[in-house]
């Protein structure tokens, strides 16, 4: 097996921005140099290899440190990982207990369940529909999250439907029309890494949901310094994913 | 002077949904078409299939014909300054297209415009 010298660890930058610490970059490259086991050449094999959905080892990447490495000499992200690395992640993940909530088992089952009906299979980690669907919804604001804390588009993508929607005022401008022009900005605004998101609503009505997202200190490129936003996303559930159908916003001018 | 402020924009958002209902009462789409902003999108699932767009809701509308005995109630009206979140129940809906007695939950967004406060989008979730 031959290393890989032109692979950019994203994971140790994420992993020390979301608050981890030196010891754990540290360590993470030293294994680099060990001989790498199995070696995971795409998204698919990632998530085969952890038995989870691609959507997850990706939101696991961005907010929770997944070693994953990029080759840097081609335009298009093309990701791998190597099997050890990953299973030093896993044994460290378990081990810290980082965030209890997402340690549970994946509810995996419960994305193919019909909407609320009661009865969710063994291993969901709360055994209960609504909370089940709750957690969902909230992976699917985190991912948005993530991408805005890392300024990279990519991220947030999968938590959007196709035919998503964004609406509102920027400085007395209205910004309306076509996701893509959130991910355009997403990308042109850069990290905002220090962003303080918190829920300050959501509600679930079978197969739609409202969240009220109140978002500070956001900063960048076009954000500038300290912005406050607060977002409104609805979401629709589409087979058991819950995907974010529109952002309507309002950007605190202070 | 904040409270008269509330209420104005209060009042501006339950007109624009009235206007939704109106149309859904009459079964006549013009009557709300005021109501949307051009941008605005429409979700949800009828009968197990996603219905999106807003001609398909401008549509059904008008095919759906009156239903005279919608029972509307407001939910929640929520305003963040430039943005609005309205949740409304209808029972009774009848019609061509509905059936009889059959009752939808609606999220509507909406948006402060210059001439006054649109619809951005209209979420349903239908109780079969």
């Amino acid at each position: 097996m031959e290393d890989h010298p032109k692979s950019v660890s994203l994971a140790r930058l994420n992993s020390t921005r979301a608050g981890g610490c030196d010891i754990l970059a540290v360590s993470m490259g030293t294994r680099e140099r060990k001989p790498p086991g199995e070696t995971l050449e795409s998204w698919k094999q990632i998530a085969a290899y952890l038995n989870r959905s691609e959507r997850t080892v990706r939101r696991w990447e961005a907010v929770e440190g997944l070693p994953v490495h990029r080759r840097e000499h081609q335009k298009q992200d093309t990701v791998l990982a190597y099997s050890h690395e990953i299973d030093d992640w896993s044994r460290r993940r378990t081990r810290k207990q980082l965030r209890p909530v997402q340690l549970a088992p994946e509810p995996e089952s419960v994305r193919m369940t019909p909407v609320l009906s009661g009865s969710v299979g063994a291993k969901s980690p709360s055994g209960n529909g609504y909370l089940a669907e709750h957690d969902a919804i909230t992976r699917t604001i985190d991912l948005y999250i993530a991408g805005g804390r890392a300024g990279q588009a990519d991220l947030m993508r999968p938590a959007f439907h196709p035919e998503a929607t964004i609406a509102g005022y920027c400085f007395g401008v209205e910004y309306s029309g076509s996701i893509e022009h959130l991910f355009r900005w997403i990308n042109e605004n850069g990290p905002a890494p220090n962003i303080e998101p918190r829920f300050a609503r959501i509600e679930i009505f079978e197969t739609i949901a409202i969240v009220h997202l109140e978002v500070q200190c956001w900063s960048g490129k076009l954000a500038g310094r300290n912005a406050r936003i607060s977002e409104v996303f609805t979401l629709l559930n589409r087979d058991g994913e819950w995907l974010i159908t529109q952002k309507t916003f309002h950007w605190h001018e202070s | 002077m904040a409270l008269s402020k509330y209420a104005t924009e209060y009042d501006g958002i339950i007109k624009a949904i009235q206007m939704y209902i109106d149309a859904g009462r009459e079964g006549k789409s013009e009557v709300m078409r005021p109501a949307f902003h051009p941008g605005a999108s429409f979700f949800g699932y009828a009968g197990g299939n996603l219905a999106a767009g807003l001609p398909f809701l401008f549509d059904w509308i008008d095919k759906n014909g009156p239903a005279p005995d919608i029972q509307p109630r407001f939910v929640s009206v929520d305003i963040l300054e430039s943005i609005a979140v309205v949740r409304l129940e209808v029972d009774g809906w009848s019609g061509a297209l509905s059936g009889s007695g059959a009752r939808m939950s609606d999220i509507f967004t909406l948006l402060k415009t210059p001439e006054g406060w649109r619809i951005i989008q209209k979420a349903f979730h239908w109780h079969a």
